[in-house]
């Protein structure tokens, strides 16, 4: 069991996703996440055990490999499809709630904005570190983080932007969110975004990294379990 | 002609005894269509429709006036047609999302969107799906992706090469004429002939063709150098023996009419790393911008100008072993990119083009102070033994403050 875990963590790690793709070289012609996932739960593997065993691991490796620039965007797309590949297997057991996600983020790039590269391999990270990702796209106004955030009351809300002439519309979508749900983590990244414009937006988190947004969404979870 | 001796002198590496000035030669040292207007009105000059001389990034003309005002000691030739296909002619009114009357080419039709966001169509057709959208709170457009299934036994690396052509005669005279009339401008010529980028992820969506074909989704662009580097390796090949023809063909119509040519601006730089590791630069992209540098060097007198946004440090010696003269735009702010320690390290080898003043923070959220005292800083470190030609990183966006603009270029003006 270990071994068939350990295999779809590697292919999630190296971008794997399925026998036909030829990527990485030295996997060519082997089995990728989707087939070793589906392998996992027809063997009666628990689909809770892949999820934390195999993608969370692997997805991990991803992210602190990314965030030392061991490996860059090209790689992590990879295993971002990987990690689909085997999700795809794995969402019928969250849709049942058998299987319990680690909690919910609402993720989008705001008004004005139309860059999702980066915000997707924020919600991929996401995504494999165990969260449901809700991701709204680019453009996203205050009204509709709102909307969101009101049907996930207790979802992390995660701000992407850009550009220069974006980023000050994260202020207006804070102050929206937090006015309704004072108690809703806001948090922010992209390009321009610094750490003193967070401090004076009242963001909860700014992060330069998709790690940094895994670490704080793996804080409140471990505080809120505690609770 | 004293500009163009001081910008000769300049990507030379000779000291001037003044900082040679780009406000506006190319695609990425350019300013955003609203605050040209803004220049015009602060000084003084006739309130007119600006033109959008490039239309995805809605930059505006810097004018002969304005030239003359800002100090500017080199100037653009672009090609014909703009990113969208229109030729860049036969101008008429449009008005934007924020109110400012500007003049566009003819063929800039749009369409909308049931959010209202403006919608543009390659060459000017209505009756073809858009290519690009400008949201109703954005300043400029971003590539609407085209991308067919990608079916791996049918691809065809001719499907990436639709955009890319050998010169006609009516080419070959544009840019003859062109050439000319900027040469009499008496500043430095810098050319955009086109077709030399490489793997451009703003031009891999092929914003100018009705139905693009092949891999065209910038996600899985990124992908393929992984996935199919044959693939990518073909496309570019053939593009480049695509672009010796054309060089040899622009070296004959413009000659020493044109200083510099614009190679490519493909970013290899994020805002703390790099998009691809250097051996994948060195496998993937290096051969091609060296044949290319290399032909330039052996058969014409240009200079080879190469583009990329942020932390590059990693890759500078590489872009210096592939041939190129000048890198912009210097993106100070990014990881790794110290001035001071850029320009001791590869500023004899590099011309400098561009880093004089930060555009993610300073210029557009400091004070005039602030961008005045900042600029000095950076021109004083950048121009030392000369090889610098002064330009913000990347272009000035939309809601800079046109104080901060005007107290950038007073800046530049008192060294």
């Amino acid at each position: 069991m270990k071994e068939l875990l350990d295999q779809i963590s590697c292919c999630i790690e190296f971008g794997k996703i399925n026998n036909q793709s030829p990527y990485p070289p030295d996997m060519k012609g082997k089995d990728g996440a989707d087939e070793l996932t589906l392998k996992a739960l027809n063997e009666g593997l628990n689909a809770g055990d892949i999820l934390n065993m195999a993608l969370i691991k692997g997805m991990e490796q991803v992210g602190d490999k990314f965030r030392k620039n061991k490996i860059f965007v090209p790689q992590v797309l990879m295993s971002a499809k990987a990690m689909g590949a085997a999700m795809a297997h794995l969402k019928p057991f969250f849709s049942s709630g058998d299987v319990k996600r680690k909690g919910t983020c609402i993720i989008g790039t705001v008004q004005g904005d139309l860059h999702d590269i980066g915000k997707n391999l924020v919600a991929m990270m996401v995504e494999g570190n165990g969260y449901e990702v809700i991701n709204l796209g680019t453009d996203v106004g205050a009204d509709r983080f709102l909307e969101e955030s009101e049907k996930y009351p207790e979802a992390v809300v995660a701000l992407s932007a850009l550009l220069t002439t974006t980023m000050v519309n994260m202020e207006t979508i804070v102050k929206t969110l937090k006015d309704k749900n004072p108690g809703v983590k806001v948090c922010i990244g992209g390009a321009p975004v610094t750490q003193d414009f967070c401090d004076r937006i009242s963001a909860d988190l700014y992060s330069p990294d998709p790690q940094g947004l895994v670490e704080y969404l793996n804080q409140l979870h471990t505080t809120n379990a505690a609770n | 002609m004293r500009s163009k001796e001081l910008f000769i002198k300049t990507i030379q590496h000779e000291e001037t005894d003044r900082v040679v000035v780009d406000y506006g030669s190319t695609s990425v040292t350019g300013i955003h269509v609203l605050v040209v207007e803004k220049l015009r009105r602060h000084y003084g000059l006739e309130q007119k429709s600006v033109k959008v001389i490039e239309p995805y990034q809605m930059l505006g003309e810097i004018d002969d006036e304005l030239i003359e005002i800002l100090g500017v000691d080199v100037v653009g030739i672009g090609p014909p047609n703009n990113m969208f296909g229109h030729p860049q002619e036969n101008w008429k009114p449009f008005k934007t999302f924020w109110g400012q009357d500007v003049l566009v080419p003819q063929q800039f039709n749009t369409s909308s969107d049931k959010e209202g966001n403006l919608l543009i169509h390659p060459g000017g057709d209505l009756s073809v799906p858009p290519s690009a959208k400008m949201p109703v709170r954005g300043y400029f457009f971003d590539a609407i992706e085209r991308q067919h299934p990608v079916d791996e036994s049918r691809l065809n690396p001719d499907d990436n090469l639709e955009e890319f052509g050998v010169w006609t005669e009516n080419d070959y005279n544009y840019w003859a004429a062109q050439s000319s009339a900027a040469a009499k401008k008496g500043r430095g010529v810098v050319a955009n002939f086109g077709g030399t980028a490489i793997g451009d992820i703003a031009l891999v969506p092929g914003l100018n063709l009705n139905d693009p074909k092949g891999i065209r989704a910038v996600a899985d662009w990124y992908m393929s150098a992984l996935m199919r580097p044959d693939y990518l390796h073909q496309v570019f090949e053939r593009q480049t023996d695509i672009a010796l023809r054309n060089l040899e063909k622009a070296h004959q119509a413009t000659g020493s009419n044109v200083d510099v040519v614009f190679i490519c601006g493909t970013d290899f730089g994020t805002q703390d790393s790099t998009f691809c590791s250097l051996e994948t630069y060195n496998e993937l992209y290096a051969p091609y911008y060296k044949k290319m540098n290399d032909w330039i060097h052996q058969h014409t007198g240009w200079k080879t100008f190469k583009h990329s946004c942020g932390a590059v440090e990693p890759f500078m010696q590489a872009f210096i072993d592939s041939g190129f003269d000048i890198i912009n735009p210097l993106q100070i702010n990014a990881k790794g990119m110290d001035p001071i320690a850029l320009k001791e390290k590869y500023g004899n080898h590099l011309v400098f083009w561009g880093g004089g003043a930060d555009t993610q923070k300073v210029l557009p959220f400091g004070d005039p102070g602030q961008v005045r005292d900042h600029v000095k800083r950076q021109c004083e470190v950048f121009n030392k033994n000369g090889g610098f030609v002064f330009n913000t990183v990347h272009n000035i966006q939309a809601n800079v403050p046109i104080e901060n603009v005007a107290a950038m270029v007073e800046a530049v003006r008192e060294l």
